[in-house]
């Protein structure tokens, strides 16, 4: 299997703080590596870095064969991301938000159709797409958005807090979607307050706490080497036990 | 073509319902004001309207005071009145204003030889300028001393009416106003009015263009912002020069409507206030226009079109620090604040602008108010109409600085960490450091 993300020491320092501290790990070809931590302890920063939103202070991350600080263009090209609690245009109508991304991603009228229509079937909202996102709900407008962050079949798709905020039938409907496409072989890097989402849905765990990625492992593993039951309590362990709090 | 899908999103975005109303409903104020000042100015040159006279002394020197009021073109109506009570006369008559010869006027005047009392009773609806120009009672009672002396004259003293004439007007001012190295038989008052007359409504409309765009602007960044739609699109195989460039020239585009749409209303405006006839003395009538055209001071298609441009460059540069501005907002509370410098920036310029002339103060204040780049928009007007090239061309280079500045600002700000880290929240921050404290 090929290594789709390759971080290497990555840190980013900001005025007094240092959000990411030398963080280090690899996402394969078909894989879904979830990020947990608990708020401010770096998750969305490192996110925000591999996103090629912000510039690391050192380190580097290369996505399908492209660095984050040489290559950013092309990372771009082989990238999706959703952001935590993001919204859409309100003023478009949910196709009109899709074919308006499609533009931004290809210059090519039949890739763009394609991924629309990808998107349009795996939205699952049919004629609501018609009608202006403003009148969506948080459910409606987290599947519009997932779908376009998926829509181009992208080498790693980066997702946010996936299902924060959603009921349970939306939030299952959004793993089961992840999982599909993980199983086609897009790779996920995926962050994430909710322990059962991950233990659910992921392949591979990173704990991140204070910019310092403290262990990572797949959750069988990590439950056996904590000798625990959930991945709450292998959470909780491995904070005790670096003294984070 | 991702460009042109980036500016079709911002055109979008921008051109809405809420943008297409606002600028008809000002545009067709500003044309409606213009047509009705227009009406109100040529009505009150005119003297026409009625005039409401009790006459209770009904005499032939009243009567033929009255006469002489008609032949001046008034529409005399005269009135019984059966009350007392000034506000019962008006109401029983149900007019605004009156006047009321009392009895025994002739005989104070002609027999007594003392000055005798007119009543003049009038109800204020309202305290606007407008109001009173078509008043023709108010007109009347400034022909009354004029007519009861010469009737006195005439009838009285047994002088001619050429006499009378020269009694009444031995001195035949002629004024003769001079701007810059023309000059028109026109009293300078006129010219001042009419200035003052769009000193009013001017600095309004710039006004209302910098906080409409500004607010349209920072609205749209401050969203894309907090709804994380600028992460998404940044994230994207996009350049953050082509996001930042589409949200510019959408903005641009907007404004350029923005600033026609605005020119050619307030060229109706300009042509409503100044198509009044007007006395200038000579007993000469011009129209506003025609005495403009005379002094140099009609604004040709060439003084429109920069003004235009004047206008276009202060929309360009509350367009850029609105982006900045907007890239601040951390929540829509937030966003609603951060048009505060720019409300300020353009306040001040606007209220000195109608009250105080700029190139009169102290050097220090004067320097520091042309530093706002807003302020030599709301004097553009007057430099194009007076000639002050100098200080016309010096502002719009000032202005083309700033705004060169500003943008690059915006995309230094565009291109770094810091669009996704800076925030101006001044009252959050206060909190924050007070709850650290306790």
């Amino acid at each position: 299997m090929s290594t789709v993300l390759e971080v290497k020491d990555l840190s980013k320092q900001y005025s007094k703080v240092l959000a990411a501290d030398g963080v280090s790990f690899n996402i394969d070809e078909g894989e879904i590596f979830a990020l947990i931590g608990p708020n401010g302890a770096g998750k969305t920063t490192t996110i925000r870095m591999i996103s090629t939103l912000i510039k690391p202070t050192s380190g580097d991350a290369v996505v399908a064969g492209y660095s984050i600080k040489d290559k950013p263009e092309k990372v771009r090209e082989c990238i999706t991301y959703l952001p935590d609690e993001a919204g859409a245009y309100k003023t478009m109508t949910g196709y009109q938000y899709l074919k308006f991304m499609a533009g931004i991603f290809t210059n090519d009228k039949n890739k763009a159709e394609t991924y629309i229509k990808r998107a349009t079937e795996m939205c699952g909202l049919e004629d609501r797409l018609n009608e202006k996102i403003a009148s969506y709900s948080r459910g409606m407008i987290r599947k519009l958005l997932l779908s376009r962050a998926v829509m181009t079949h992208p080498k790693l798709a980066i997702l946010d807090e996936p299902t924060s905020g959603l009921d349970v039938i939306n939030a299952l409907e959004i793993r089961k979607i992840i999982k599909d496409l993980a199983s086609k072989g897009m790779s996920f890097l995926i962050s994430s307050h909710n322990m059962l989402e991950i233990e659910f849905i992921s392949d591979r765990v990173g704990i991140i706490s204070k910019g310092k990625l403290l262990v990572i492992g797949k959750t069988e593993e990590l439950k056996q080497r904590y000798n625990v039951a959930n991945l709450e309590e292998v959470f909780e362990r491995v904070v005790l036990e670096h003294e984070v709090f | 073509m991702k460009f042109f899908n980036l500016l079709k999103k911002e055109l979008r975005e921008l051109i809405n319902a809420q943008m297409i109303i606002g600028l008809i409903v000002s545009i067709s104020l500003l044309m409606i004001i213009g047509g009705v000042m227009g009406d109100a100015i040529e009505e009150a040159v005119s003297n026409s309207g009625d005039v409401y006279i009790s006459n209770q002394d009904n005499t032939e020197f009243t009567e033929s005071f009255i006469k002489n009021l008609k032949e001046m073109g008034y529409n005399v109506k005269q009135k019984e009145v059966n009350k007392k009570d000034s506000v019962e006369i008006l109401e029983e008559l149900n007019i605004d204003s009156l006047i009321i010869i009392p009895e025994g006027f002739t005989k104070g005047i002609l027999e007594d030889r003392k000055t005798s009392d007119i009543e003049y009773i009038s109800r204020i609806k309202s305290t606007s300028a407008m109001a009173s120009l078509g008043d023709a009672n108010t007109s009347a009672l400034g022909s009354i001393n004029s007519i009861i002396s010469n009737l006195l004259m005439l009838e009285g003293y047994g002088l001619s009416t050429e006499d009378i004439g020269v009694i009444e007007r031995p001195v035949n001012l002629k004024e003769i106003t001079v701007v810059d190295k023309k000059s028109a038989s026109v009293s300078p008052s006129v010219i001042i009015g009419m200035a003052s007359a769009q000193g009013v409504i001017v600095p309004i409309v710039i006004f209302i263009l910098v906080m409409f765009t500004s607010q349209m602007i920072i609205s749209a960044i401050s969203t894309e912002k907090i709804d994380k739609t600028l992460e998404t699109l940044l994230s994207a195989p996009v350049s953050r020069i082509s996001v930042l460039g589409a949200k510019m020239l959408g903005a641009a585009i907007v404004a350029l409507i923005n600033a026609v749409a605005y020119m050619i209303a307030f060229s109706s405006y300009m042509g409503g206030i100044m198509s009044g006839g007007m006395d200038i003395g000579v007993g000469e009538t011009l129209t506003m226009s025609e005495a403009l055209k005379e002094l140099g001071l009609k604004m040709s298609a060439g003084g429109y079109f920069l003004l235009g441009l004047q206008m276009f460059m202060t929309i360009m540069i509350a367009l850029s620090v609105s982006l900045i501005l907007g890239a601040m907002a951390t929540d829509a509370k937030s966003a609603q604040t951060l048009i505060m410098p720019i409300m300020i920036s353009a306040m001040i310029p606007y209220m000195i602008s109608i009250f105080m002339d700029i190139g009169t103060m102290p050097n220090i204040i004067r320097t520091l108010i042309w530093a706002i780049p807003f302020t030599h928009t709301f004097t553009a007007i007057n430099n194009i109409m007076f000639g002050n090239w100098n200080v016309f061309w010096g502002g719009l280079a000032y202005q083309f600085v700033f705004f060169i500045v500003c943008m690059y600002s915006a995309l230094k700000l565009f291109t770094s960490d810091k669009i996704f880290t800076i925030s101006l929240n001044f009252g959050q921050k206060f909190k924050f450091n007070k709850s650290k404290r306790t």
